[in-house]
């Protein structure tokens, strides 16, 4: 009698417990994404220019419609060159930090990072070939990237499976010479190319949001949310496989066709944001980490939450990158390894 | 960062591979001491006759003072006069090749800082070629280069000539634009990314002696990026494009944020050779000539 | 029910199994035995459809196995095999909620509904865990791991149990109490269970029927009575054996004799 009643509230709070993770993830989720709002109003307040904060908070609030005492070129700044950046910024890192724990998840691995496993090496070659040979098409720079992207992830997969399977380390083997490789392919390109072009495609190389394009942008939104979208859909899927092909098999989940799914979304948002963007590093590692960390290893959580939290962490460091030497300018993938890179070396040691 | 330690140890291995022995003496025995434009002093033979330039503007001076034909190297860029076109190619600025320039067995090898060769430099030096760095920040410094070029290919009669006429025309300029209201210019370099001349940029100091004003002209550095709204807060009167050239059709248009400008609605957007403005030698005049058409056209009517 | 019919096994040129056939029936647990690389292990892989059959059929209700999509199968053979990858933080509770993955809706976005949950906490109960369903599995011991893995495999509520060594490195009292879990399956919810395992003894005192592999090949297939006899284990793993019966049981009592003690 006694263990009875001892074991009745016990298993109350584990039900509720469980349950609770559909209301907690709406209800983080919610709030990252009301964060992520104030946030981007917020950082349109900074910049090179000083803008009144009034009328800036007006113009956004009405979208430019309303009259809001902001001068043409202020409306100009705010409307047709902050506020694109910003968005830009915040889908490149929803992007990267939605394909980071997936990729995380699917490869069993917590360092797998786009930019780690020379994915971002793979979009960023596929771009620049794009850029050599097919400058003249719109659609050319993304679709290459993603290509790029698709390819890399299959090679680095193929050669960090062995006989015995994929190990961590392996994996993260496979990445670096995947990398390397690629690297020294944009190396040789480069060299080929003109001496103006090549200083805009080293800025662009280490993540850059300022030179981007309308559809671009278009582009990076559209496919941030859908893919986002179609890998939390698969995060249960995902939540089977981080403890291990097998046994995700025998517990129902198609792996192969699952895999497929989480490369094809993963690569076409690395694509899009490096044909966005370039390469901006860490974010896929450092973003998941701690959503992790604070949150908990559900990945219908992670995923969303994840990418939410991305956006924030590179809206932030693109802040930073473009006003701490204003009107100059720095790359904001600079920043992001600045945090990034301690943390992979902490995390690495911390096995 | 990664790309750059590639390229590091690309480099490396190229040194490696230029630093083995040689028993390569200069065929000079006589030997005269001599100041460059960074004030490093370096030993050279009483006549120098085998040349490297690993620079275009340098290419362009040897030539104006007329010791080109003792040019026996030069680089990929190097397309002016059309005789450097022949010269043997010891690679492009950036990436020289050290066996090749070492073959061509030169005295002096020409560079400008521009390049960022340090690590070159030692090499060269380590292999006994002189290493003459040019430096000019300025048209003065072009001026400079010029005078301290000529004393050492001993060709100054032939350099009094050409820098009589060169101040002249640059006085003529000044002279011309000395009462108009400087021009608010901005210089675009890349449009995107968005890349102008900064207050340590040779370009600069053209703008203010062709009558105009860069709205650039204080941010530091040479070549700095710049930020986009700041561009459209400058409100330029006029845009200087650099195209044409050696750049081919690149650089041709304006960068979005510079659309609203008064530049671009009074069409005053000038695309200027970028090669007359990217070079500092001879030809520099000729571009402040087209600058200061371009910013005060009611002066050469 | 759950069956092969005569089914082969090759990777690549190297026959794994070899004309094996074997029957798995609501209510009896089946024990299969065998010296290592006898082909058990490929065994269950290729009931469950995870290894593919050169020769032969897998029969699951009556109808080929491959007829049935993944989580078709998974709702009706559960598999215990290797222990869990534990990089990353996954609750207890949130494990076992694994095994109810092939009833989800489509799309598998689908969040566990309170079905699940309330089986997710009998299976809780049923292995003891239920006081550390809030805990990591990584803080878990190996034996409390083993348990986790075990209530998983029984939240798939599958009609057909293959575990694959679900005793191994659990100390006396953990593996007769795992062995005790299946049977009372076995018995109350009449599941059909099919246990690998090295250890003889517990294979008399829990199964139905024993199936002793060797080399890929069927050695032998009966009651326990039948299977565990000197001469057929003497031939499996080539090693003296004694055995009598169970003193409190009845069940045939396997006890290996080393030259060292003097044989008999």
């Amino acid at each position: 009698m006694m263990t009875v009643a001892i074991e009745e509230p016990q298993s109350q709070i584990t039900f509720q417990g469980a349950r609770m993770t559909l209301r907690k993830t709406l209800v983080v989720c919610s709030l990252l994404l009301l964060g992520l709002l104030v946030l981007i109003v917020l950082m349109s307040l900074l910049g090179s220019e000083t803008l009144p904060v009034g009328g800036s908070i007006c113009a956004i609030g009405t979208l430019g419609r309303g009259d809001c005492g902001l001068t043409s070129d202020q409306s100009l700044i705010l409307l047709n060159i902050r506020l694109p950046r910003i968005l830009l910024g915040a889908s490149v890192g929803a992007s990267l930090a939605a394909a980071g724990a997936s990729y995380q998840a699917l490869l069993r691995n917590p360092l797998a990072e786009p930019y780690l496993l020379g994915i971002s090496n793979g979009a960023a070659v596929g771009t620049m070939l794009a850029l050599v040979f097919l400058g003249s098409f719109e659609w050319a720079r993304p679709l290459m990237a993603f290509s790029g992207a698709l390819l890399a992830t299959l090679l680095v997969y193929r050669l960090a499976h062995g006989r015995t399977g994929a190990t961590p380390e392996r994996l993260i083997l496979a990445g670096v010479i995947v990398t390397t490789f690629l690297s020294s392919v944009i190396v040789f390109v480069t060299t080929l190319m003109d001496a103006t072009r090549i200083r805009s495609f080293t800025f662009w190389l280490l993540g850059d949001l300022s030179g981007t394009t309308n559809e671009l942008l278009v582009i990076a939104i559209v496919v941030a949310v859908l893919c986002t979208s179609v890998l939390a859909a698969n995060a249960r899927s995902l939540n089977l496989l981080m403890l291990g092909e097998r046994d995700a098999f025998d517990l129902g989940v198609e792996v192969s066709r699952v895999r497929l799914i989480v490369f094809v979304a993963a690569s076409l948002l690395v694509g899009s944001s490096v044909a966005a963007s370039g390469s901006v590093g860490y974010v896929g590692l450092v973003v998941p980490h701690l959503v992790r960390l604070s949150l908990g290893g559900d990945n219908r959580m992670t995923v969303p939450a994840a990418a939410i939290s991305g956006a924030v962490f590179v809206v932030v460091a693109d802040t930073i990158a473009r006003t701490v030497i204003a009107p100059r300018e720095l790359p904001v993938g600079a920043i992001t390894a600045i945090i990034g890179a301690p943390l992979f070396i902490y995390l690495l040691k911390r096995g | 960062m990664r790309l750059n330690r590639t390229y590091l140890i690309a480099l490396l291995l190229v040194c490696v591979v230029g630093c083995a022995p040689r028993n390569y003496q200069p065929g000079n025995a006589q030997l005269r001491q001599f100041k460059d434009e960074a004030g490093r002093t370096l030993s050279v033979p009483a006549r120098v006759d085998r040349l490297v330039s690993l620079a275009p503007n340098l290419t362009e001076i040897v030539y104006a003072i007329g010791a080109g034909d003792r040019l026996v190297g030069n680089t990929t860029y190097c397309d002016y006069p059309a005789q450097a076109r022949q010269v043997e190619k010891i690679g492009d600025t950036l990436h020289p090749s050290i066996e090749r320039i070492i073959a061509l067995r030169p005295q002096v090898v020409l560079v400008s800082t521009a390049s960022q060769l340090e690590a070159f430099t030692k090499q060269l030096n380590d292999q006994g070629i002189a290493v003459y760095v040019s430096d000019p920040h300025d048209l003065d410094g072009v001026f400079h280069s010029i005078a301290s070029l000529s004393e050492l290919l001993n060709q100054s009669s032939a350099a009094q000539t050409l820098l009589t006429d060169l101040r002249a025309r640059t006085n003529a300029v000044e002279n011309a634009v000395k009462s108009a209201a400087p021009v608010a210019v901005f210089y675009q370099v890349s449009a995107q990314p968005l890349y102008t001349a900064g207050r340590d940029s040779f370009v600069t100091d053209l703008i203010r002696r062709a009558g105009g004003k860069s709205v650039t002209a204080e941010v530091p550095g040479a070549w700095p990026k710049f930020s986009a709204e700041s561009a459209l807060a400058a409100r330029p009167e006029t845009i200087i494009l650099p195209t044409g050239g050696s750049l081919g059709d690149t650089n041709s248009f304006v960068a979005d944020p510079l659309k609203s400008s008064p530049a671009v609605t009074n069409g005053r957007v000038y695309k200027i050779n970028a090669d007359h403005l990217s070079r500092p030698g001879p030809r520099s005049i000729t571009g402040l000539e087209e600058m200061a058409r371009s910013l005060h056209p009611e002066l050469y009517k | 029910m759950l069956e092969a019919r005569n089914v082969t096994v090759k990777y690549g040129s190297r026959l794994a199994v070899s004309d094996v056939s074997l029957r798995l029936t609501p209510g009896e647990l089946t024990a299969v035995v065998g010296p290592n690389g006898a082909g058990k292990s490929t065994m269950v892989r290729t009931l469950n459809g995870g290894l593919k059959a050169t020769a032969g059929e897998i029969i699951l209700a009556d109808k080929s196995l491959h007829r049935y999509s993944r989580s078709q199968i998974a709702r009706r053979i559960a598999v215990v095999a290797q222990e869990a990858d534990l990089r990353f933080p996954v609750t207890v509770l949130e494990f076992v909620l694994g095994g109810r993955f092939a009833w989800a809706g489509k799309g598998a976005w689908g969040w566990e509904t309170a079905g699940d949950l309330e089986c997710a906490q009998r299976v809780l109960r049923d292995t003891d865990l239920e006081n550390m369903s809030k805990r990591l599995l990584s803080e878990l011991s190996g034996g409390e791991r083993q348990r986790a893995v075990l209530a998983r495999a029984l939240a798939t509520e599958a009609g057909n149990l293959l575990l694959d060594e679900p005793t191994a490195n659990l100390d006396l009292a953990h593996q007769a109490a795992i062995l005790a879990l299946v049977r009372s399956r076995c018995d109350r919810d009449r599941a059909a269970a099919l246990v690998v395992t090295h250890d003889m003894n517990l294979a008399s005192e829990f199964a139905d029927h024993i199936l002793l592999m060797k080399d890929g090949a069927t050695l032998a297939y009966g009651g326990p009575a039948e299977v565990l006899t000197p001469k057929l284990l003497g031939q499996a793993f080539a090693i003296e054996v004694l055995v009598d019966a169970h003193p409190i049981s009845g069940v045939p009592r396997i006890t290996p004799v080393h030259k060292a003690l003097g044989g008999l």
